[in-house]
C-alpha cells in the first residue's frame, strides 16, 4: 500500500465519503489511487478556491469534516482563502496537498511553494510529511484535530515521493478525545439568580459543539431574553418570545438596546468580535459576564469575564438546565421590556405594496423567507444581501444559515451551496448572492452543471459593490470610488451558457412568481433580481463606534436634511425615484 | 498606548517542521516582539527561553501559545525588573 492509498484508507476509516478537489502534478499519485477506490465521491470543482469553500459549506451544513485536495504550488495557494475562511469560522476541514518530491524541496522546483510556511496563520495545525512511516499516524491525528474541541482546518502537505512510497499497513487505533473535567457552575448560577436583566448572547460555537438542542432547552426553560451573533442566527426557535435577533453593526435596535441595558451577559460559544460588540468601551457597560466556550483562549481576550466556563457546551447547557429547573428567575419586568423591544425595535419591514415598484433587498428576502420551508439551507455571499438575509430571513436552525462571518469572503456562497447540496441531498439549497460576490467564483456554475445539483441561485443585482457604496455614502462624504459594476454580464445568458435555466425580475409584483418558479423547477435554476442601487442596510453602526450610536434610515435622513443635503433615496419611500438596473430588465421565461 | 513591558516565557515544543516559525508567528501576530531567544533541542524536545516586549497582557499570549499543537508547555517567568532593563 503506497502513501496515497494510506490516505484513502484513512478516509474510509473515518467514513469520509465526499471530497472536493482538483488534480495536478504532485498530487497525481492520490488521483491515481482514487481510480480504484470505492465509496469516495470526488467532486471536481473548477478552481481550488471553489474546492476549499465547497468543503467548508459541506462541513457547515452537515457538521461533518470537510475535505479538499489540491496539488502543489498554485493549487495550494489557490486554497488559501478558503482555508482562511474555515479557520476564522472554526470549521472542521482537512486539507491535503501534494508537494514537490522531498529531494527537490528548497530548490525552487516547478510548482514548489512553501505552503507549510504560508499557511501557518490560517490553520489549526499543519504538517509537512517528511517520513513515509509517519503518514498513517499523521492522517489519524489530522482528522482528529480538525474536529476536536474548537474545530478548524488542518493541512497535510505530502511530497510526491512519499505518496508513491510503499508503507506497510498500520493498525490505527482511533484517538479518543481527552475528557475535560466538568466545570463547577455554582458561581455562575449565583450570578444568574441575582441578575434582574440577564441576556443570553450566543454564537456559532453552539452548533459547532452540536449543542443546539441543549442550548434551546436552557433558553426556553429559563426564559432569558437573547441576542445572537451572525453565526449564531438560528440558535433560537423562530417563536422564542424573548429573542431579539442579531446584535452589532447591522443588528436590531432592540438587540443592541438590550445589550446596553443588561446587568448580566451570558456569552455562549461566541468570541465577542468587533462586528458584534462595536467599540468595546461602550459594550454592555452595566453587565457582569459569564463566558462559556470550548476555547479557553477566548476568555478575557476582549472583555473580562467575571466567570469563565471552559468545556463542552452541550454538557454545560444541560447542567444549567438541570440546575435552574424549578427555580424560575425573577426577571418578569425585563422579559416584558424585551418583548416590547422585539415588537417595536426589530428590523424595519420593507414590503412594498406598489406592484410596479422596484424590488428592495429586504422585501425580497422577507418574501423568500415566507415562501421557503423550514428545512431550506441558505448559503450567502458577502455584502448587503448577506446582511439582509441575516436580518430578514427567519432561520429554524443554525446549520441552515451558511455565511462567511469572520473572514467575510466574497465568492463564498456559490461553492458553499455546492458543498451543502452534497451534504444535504434532499434539502432545498439556495445561494443568495450579490452581483459582485457572484462573479468571484462564477466558474463553479460548471460544477453545478456537471453534477446536476438542484441548487437554486439568486443574484441580487444592484450593479455595484453595495456595502462599499453604502459606507462611502455614509462615512466618506458620498465619494464613490471603484464600486460601479454596471457592466456586469447578462447573468441570465451566462447561466444558460452553463445549461442552467434562468429568469430575471425587476418589479415587486414579480417576486413571488420568481421565487416559486425556481423552487418548482426540478434542477438548478438562477433567479436574477434587479434591485435598486441606492438600497442601504439599516441600521448600521459606524466601524469603531459604540453600538448605541446606531444610524437608521430616519436618523440619517434627518442628519442629511440638517446638513442641507438631498435625502438618500429609497425605493420604499419613493418608487419613482429609484433606478433599477436596466440590464436583464426584461423578464425571461426559462 | 502604554509603554511596552518586557516578559520572559519558557516553552517546550515537539520538533515538528515549522514549530519554531509557528511559535514566533503567534508571538508577532498577538502583539509581541522577540527581543531575546535561547533554544536548544534536548531529548527530542525544543526548550526555548524567550524575552518578549509588548503592551498587551502576556497571559493572553500564553493562552494562544498553549493552543498550538506542537507546544507542550508554556511557563511565564518573573518579569524583567526595570533596573535590569536599564
Amino acid at each position: 500500500m503506497n502513501g496515497a492509498q494510506h490516505i484513502l484508507e484513512a478516509f474510509h476509516r473515518h467514513q469520509i465519503d465526499t471530497v472536493f478537489g482538483y488534480p495536478g502534478g504532485c498530487i497525481m499519485p492520490l488521483y491515481d489511487a482514487l481510480v480504484d477506490s470505492v465509496g469516495i465521491e470526488h467532486v471536481l470543482c473548477r478552481h481550488e478556491q471553489g474546492c476549499a469553500l465547497a468543503a467548508d459549506g459541506y462541513a457547515r451544513a452537515s457538521g461533518r469534516l470537510g475535505v479538499c485536495i489540491a496539488t502543489s504550488g498554485p493549487g495550494a495557494t489557490n486554497l488559501i482563502t478558503g482555508v482562511a475562511n474555515a479557520h476564522r469560522d472554526s470549521i472542521p476541514m482537512l486539507v491535503i496537498t501534494g508537494q514537490v518530491p522531498s529531494a527537490l524541496i528548497g530548490t525552487d522546483a516547478f510548482q514548489e511553494t512553501d505552503v507549510l510556511g504560508m499557511a501557518l496563520g490560517i490553520v489549526k495545525h499543519s504538517y509537512l510529511v517528511t517520513d513515509p512511516a509517519e503518514l498513517p499516524a499523521i492522517m489519524e491525528e489530522a482528522i482528529h484535530l480538525a474536529q476536536d474541541g474548537r474545530p478548524g482546518p488542518v493541512w497535510v502537505d505530502i511530497p510526491k515521493d512519499i505518496l508513491l512510497t510503499d508503507i506497510p499497513p498500520t493498525a490505527m487505533a482511533p484517538i479518543t478525545p481527552v475528557a475535560t473535567a466538568p466545570c463547577a457552575i455554582d458561581e455562575a448560577l449565583a450570578l444568574l439568580s441575582e441578575a434582574r436583566r440577564p441576556l443570553l448572547y450566543s454564537g456559532g460555537g453552539v452548533s459547532l459543539a452540536g449543542a443546539e438542542q441543549a442550548f434551546r432547552q436552557f433558553a426556553d426553560q429559563a426564559g432569558i431574553p437573547s441576542v445572537v451573533t451572525l453565526k449564531g442566527i438560528g440558535n433560537h426557535s423562530r417563536h422564542d418570545p424573548y429573542h431579539l435577533g442579531m446584535l452589532g453593526m447591522h443588528g436590531s435596535r432592540g438587540a443592541n438596546l438590550a445589550v446596553d441595558a443588561c446587568d448580566l451577559l451570558m456569552v455562549v460559544g461566541a468570541r465577542l468580535d468587533d462586528r458584534a460588540t462595536g467599540k468595546l468601551d461602550g459594550f454592555a457597560p452595566n453587565a457582569r459576564v459569564i463566558h462559556i466556550d470550548a476555547d479557553a483562549a477566548e476568555f478575557n481576550k476582549l472583555r473580562k469575564a467575571d466567570i469563565a466556563l471552559n468545556g463542552d457546551l452541550g454538557s454545560l447547557m444541560q447542567a444549567f438546565t438541570q440546575a435552574t429547573s424549578g427555580t424560575p428567575l425573577a426577571i418578569g419586568d425585563w422579559q416584558q421590556q424585551c418583548q416590547e423591544w422585539r415588537a417595536t425595535k426589530g428590523f424595519p419591514a420593507a414590503d412594498n405594496d406598489e406592484p410596479e415598484a422596484p424590488i428592495s433587498g429586504p422585501a425580497f428576502v422577507r418574501q423568500l423567507s415566507r415562501i421557503t420551508g423550514d428545512d431550506t439551507v441558505i448559503a450567502c455571499d458577502v455584502g448587503q444581501h448577506q446582511m439582509w438575509v441575516a436580518q430578514h430571513y427567519r432561520f429554524a436552525h443554525p446549520r441552515h444559515h451558511l455565511t462567511s462571518g469572520g473572514l467575510g469572503t466574497m465568492g463564498f456562497g456559490l461553492p458553499a451551496a455546492i458543498g451543502a447540496q452534497f451534504a444535504c441531498r434532499g434539502k432545498t439549497v439556495i445561494n443568495v448572492s450579490g452581483d459582485g460576490s457572484f462573479m468571484m467564483n462564477a466558474q463553479e456554475l460548471a460544477t453545478i452543471r456537471r453534477y446536476r445539483l438542484p441548487v437554486k441561485l439568486i443574484i441580487m443585482d444592484n450593479q455595484c459593490l453595495g456595502m462599499v457604496r453604502q459606507q462611502q455614502e455614509l462615512f466618506y462624504g458620498n465619494r464613490e470610488s471603484q464600486i460601479n459594476l454596471d457592466d456586469n454580464p447578462d447573468f441570465v445568458a451566462m447561466a444558460r451558457a452553463f445549461d442552467i435555466p434562468a429568469i430575471s425580475i425587476q418589479r415587486s409584483d414579480q417576486i413571488r412568481r420568481g421565487i416559486e418558479t425556481i423552487l418548482a423547477y426540478d434542477g438548478p435554476m438562477l433567479l436574477h433580481v434587479a434591485i435598486a442601487r441606492q438600497d442601504n442596510v439599516w441600521p448600521i453602526v459606524k466601524p469603531g463606534a459604540s453600538n448605541g450610536d446606531m444610524l437608521d434610515e430616519h436618523t440619517q435622513r434627518h442628519q442629511n436634511m440638517s446638513a442641507g443635503q438631498t435625502p438618500t433615496e429609497h425605493p420604499t419611500s419613493s418608487a419613482s425615484s429609484a433606478q433599477a438596473p436596466k440590464r436583464n430588465a426584461k423578464e425571461n421565461a426559462a | 498606548m502604554s509603554q511596552p513591558d518586557q516578559h520572559r516565557i519558557y516553552c517546550e515544543m515537539n520538533p515538528e517542521p515549522a514549530a519554531i516559525e509557528r511559535l514566533c508567528q503567534v508571538i508577532r501576530v498577538r502583539g509581541f516582539e522577540v527581543t531575546g531567544m535561547n533554544a536548544e533541542l534536548r531529548d527530542g524536545t525544543w526548550e526555548m527561553a524567550l524575552t518578549l516586549k509588548g503592551s498587551r497582557p502576556v497571559a493572553m499570549l500564553q493562552s494562544q501559545l498553549e493552543k498550538l499543537h506542537t507546544v507542550n508547555r508554556v511557563h511565564r517567568m518573573p518579569a524583567v525588573a526595570a533596573a535590569q532593563r536599564a
